[in-house]
């Protein structure tokens, strides 16, 4: 259990939040193009690192809205917050 | 709001607490981004929507409870007519947001419950079921939060200090006042 301030409410604990996954994945401009490999990829395959990731949350049982988060998947540190939008701060 | 079976079914009183549903309450939903829209409510409400995040504004006849950066609860302040289902208020919204397209409103007087608990041992009660911290919540009169309440989402709203009012949805009503009653007989 750890602590996620929420851009909009505020600090919250983990239980109110859903974890999206990985963050700034781009939905390729046209899928019918794609290769079964080519769109499964883009479906189903995450880098899942140890260490520093960009990550989409869900502020689920409160205000509802997403943001992303920079997770250190080593301890659960949330490093930085940043709007639906915005560029991933530089850490 | 027309004839209806409430699972909550009478009023409960605990030492330092005071359990209760008030109904008929008007419940409205507003959904909205664009200045237009923030002007709009404001000429029809005659009132201002809360813009800062957890809090509320109360007006003579309504209060609004600040749900996220684009929507909020528009409440009666007092029990209204159980006769009828149509309000005066969401209809002059119905005609000047939502027809107007410059946002939504949604009638949810009989989705959501309202249930009033007052007492010294409301925090105590709350701290038994959820994770959020109440600590500034508690002190600050028109405070509005949505949690976790005993794995059930929760709109609480803190009138005057030890006197909230919480939402719940309906269908988890009974199930919440269940475990409100069962949790506030141990304090």
């Amino acid at each position: 259990m750890f602590l996620i301030t929420c851009p909009f409410c505020g600090e919250r604990e983990q239980s109110e939040f859903k974890a999206g996954g990985e963050a700034h994945i781009i939905r390729p401009k046209q899928p019918t193009e794609l290769s079964d490999d080519e769109w499964a990829e883009y479906l189903f395959m995450r880098k899942n690192i140890k260490g520093v990731q960009l990550e989409r949350w869900n502020h689920a049982n409160g205000c509802r809205k997403w943001f992303n988060a920079v997770r250190d998947t080593n301890n659960d540190e949330i490093k930085a917050i940043y709007k639906m939008g915005e560029k991933p701060p530089s850490i | 709001m027309l004839n209806y079976n409430t699972s909550i079914k009478q009023d409960k009183i605990y030492s330092d607490l005071e359990i209760k549903e008030i109904k008929p309450i008007m419940k409205l939903i507003i959904r909205g981004k664009t200045k237009d829209f923030i002007t709009a409510i404001g000429k029809n409400l005659n009132m201002i929507l809360p813009i800062e995040a957890n809090t509320s504004t109360a007006g003579e006849a309504l209060t609004a409870l600040w749900l996220s950066p684009d929507e909020w609860m528009l409440i009666s302040n007092k029990t209204i007519s159980e006769e009828t289902n149509t309000y005066e208020v969401e209809d002059n919204l119905i005609k000047n947001i939502s027809k107007t397209k410059l946002g939504a409103i949604t009638d949810v007087s009989d989705q959501f419950v309202m249930i009033n608990i007052k007492g010294n041992k409301v925090f105590d009660l709350f701290a038994t079921g959820s994770p959020f911290n109440f600590n500034e919540f508690k002190n600050k009169k028109g405070s509005v939060t949505q949690t976790i309440l005993s794995h059930i989402d929760v709109i609480i709203h803190l009138t005057e200090i030890n006197n909230v009012n919480l939402f719940v949805r309906r269908s988890f009503s009974k199930h919440l006042h269940s475990w409100l009653n069962d949790s506030a007989s141990r304090l």
